[in-house]
């Protein structure tokens, strides 16, 4: 198991480090430009030009009344960091399986004495730990950023919080992709799939959203149960959503251990 | 030669370190395999003969536990159990070698290593020598090496850590004859030290070379399990010889021609068995060109179906 870890570790090196790096150095960012200019001015200010429709779903999802706090929020609902998430989550679980499909080394690694399931687990520790670190940078980004640039701390339960949140979201992500990694050959697929369930997820969230006719459909969305705003101003996120999140994470995660046990190799 | 064994010599030949036990399997609609059975002693080349497509690759899988059989079972080295400890005494090369690419050779043979820490890779340094891997194919990155050297740093995989049963499919694919040569012998030393091998190959004449036994496997059936002298004396083989003078024309009745084909100055005959009383005959006759053809598979085939040894294939 250690073996494998160790040659996870070594192959997704660079990947890592540099999402590590962009969502640290974003979230830095961001507080760097709170601090430098009158953001919630200029947005005041941008706002009342745009049209009603979009106003409300700038507003009201991102910036929560354009405050400072409003704004850091902001940063962690950035489709950058969005994006970082999940691509972190369904790169690492399309190259698990599928993706060692299609290297064709799964075949001889399997024929080691490896169990299967050894080598299904490390690989989702390998993740779990990698999105971990991951949140932890984030995270880390927006707490050295609200020192360096003097603006108001948030609570450390918060952003434990937004990280446990952000976490959750992208072990979902890469759970699922998991599920779909263990029917598939190549990774390129698999990683395709993940995103279109990523992105129409955040779609269906945006409609829910914009459309209060359309708000059943939030329930569906996995972006729903991650909430910066909720955690980082309102301070409003329950353990609901979380729960929801870990669960969807678990189910999808011991389906696909049980389909990889059943599958034929290659 | 490789270190040798601790095990005594006479005691491996009653063990047997593999049994494959009516193992069926589909794709689908397709049927992969059907009722195969066959067992590997220690201390025997077991050949593995079929054509590609055949059910040779899926079989292997099987015993590695890669694939799962419809129906069947599979026992290494007496045990039923599938787990992983179970492969730690097993060398596997498989048919289409696939490495990391990033990593370099040794990095390869270490990291392969490193999964069996009570099995450590006595045989590297040997095996090294005797496949001529140059020390600079060593620090090289996989993915600029030649397909012969990939292979051979595949087979040092699957041999390094000394297993008890081998399993090889297609071993010697990309590999020069000398190489192939110096291959057989390390294979040969490996069943001299009581080690089993399952040799898989679609080439008639390598395993006829190394082999005790063979299963002959078609459409994913077993066509025969034979040891290589009654495979040979089963054996219809063809001769193609070119006469100066007139074609003698009791050749049909010479002992071993089961068939004679005439065109011109031309004959081919097929000899099953023996081509000795042949040559023999054909001494005594004014022969301008003789070619005498490696056997194919085809021709083996062909020898059951003419005996009716094996109605269903």
């Amino acid at each position: 198991m250690f073996n494998l870890l160790r040659r996870l570790m070594a192959r997704h090196a660079f990947f890592l480090l540099f999402s590590l790096a962009l969502l640290g150095g974003f979230q830095y960012l961001i507080c760097a430009a709170v601090s430098s200019v009158n953001v919630s001015g200029a947005i005041e200010e941008l706002m009342k030009n745009l049209p009603p429709l979009t106003r409300s779903l700038v507003g009201e999802q991102f910036f929560s009344g354009l405050t400072t706090r409003g704004i850091l929020a902001f940063g962690w609902n950035h489709p950058i960091a969005l994006a970082l998430g999940t691509a972190v989550g369904i790169v690492l679980a399309a190259r698990a399986i599928a993706g060692e499909i299609e290297s064709g080394v799964l075949e001889l690694l399997l024929s080691q004495p490896l169990s299967r399931m050894s080598y299904f687990l490390t690989h989702t520790t390998f993740a779990i730990f990698s999105l971990a670190v991951l949140s932890v940078s984030g995270v880390a980004g927006t707490f050295i950023g609200q020192e360096v640039f003097g603006l108001e701390p948030f609570e450390a339960g918060a952003l434990l919080k937004l990280a446990l949140n952000f976490f959750l979201l992208h072990c979902a992500w890469f759970a699922l992709t998991m599920a779909f990694s263990v029917f598939g050959r190549e990774s390129g697929r698999v990683s395709t799939a993940g995103f279109l369930v990523a992105l129409v997820s955040y779609v269906v969230q945006v409609i829910g959203k914009l459309w209060p006719s359309s708000a059943f459909l939030l329930p569906y969305s996995l972006h729903s149960y991650y909430s910066p705003q909720a955690i980082l101003v309102e301070n409003t996120m329950e353990g609901k959503p979380l729960l929801v999140l870990f669960s969807i994470s678990l189910i999808c995660t011991g389906f696909a251990a049980w389909r990889f046990r059943r599958r034929d190799i290659p | 030669m490789l270190p040798t064994s601790n095990t005594l010599p006479g005691l491996f030949l009653k063990m047997t370190s593999l049994q494959v036990l009516n193992l069926s399997k589909h794709y689908g609609n397709v049927r992969a395999l059907h009722n195969v059975s066959f067992a590997v002693d220690a201390g025997e080349i077991f050949g593995y003969l079929g054509p590609n497509g055949a059910g040779k690759t899926t079989t292997l899988r099987i015993i590695l536990g890669l694939v799962h059989a419809d129906s069947g079972d599979v026992r290494l080295f007496g045990d039923r159990s599938k787990a992983a400890a179970a492969r730690e005494a097993i060398g596997y090369l498989p048919g289409e070698l696939r490495l990391y690419g990033n990593m370099t050779s040794l990095a390869v043979l270490d990291y392969f290593e490193r999964y069996r820490p009570h099995r450590p890779a006595v045989l590297r340094k040997k095996l090294l020598e005797a496949l001529e891997v140059e020390q600079a194919a060593l620090s090289r990155k996989v993915k600029f090496l030649s397909h012969g050297t990939k292979q051979k740093i595949g087979l040092i995989v699957a041999m390094q850590h000394d297993p008890d049963l081998l399993l090889l499919d297609e071993p010697t694919l990309g590999l020069d004859p000398l190489v192939q040569q110096a291959f057989r012998e390390i294979v040969l030393d490996f069943a001299a030290r009581g080690r089993a091998v399952l040799f898989s190959s679609h080439v008639l004449s390598e395993v006829e070379a190394i082999c005790g036994r063979v299963a002959i496997l078609r459409s994913g059936e077993i066509v025969t399990v034979e040891s290589i002298e009654n495979l040979r004396s089963k054996m219809v083989r063809r001769l193609e010889v070119r006469f100066r003078g007139v074609i003698p024309g009791d050749l049909s009745e010479t002992p071993g021609v089961t068939r004679i084909q005439i065109a011109g100055n031309q004959a081919v005959l097929w000899v099953q068995g023996e081509v000795n009383p042949v040559l023999r005959r054909l001494a005594q006759t004014d022969v301008e060109q003789f070619v005498f053809p490696e056997p194919e598979l085809e021709d083996i085939f062909l020898s059951y179906y003419q005996r009716g040894e094996s109605s269903n294939v």
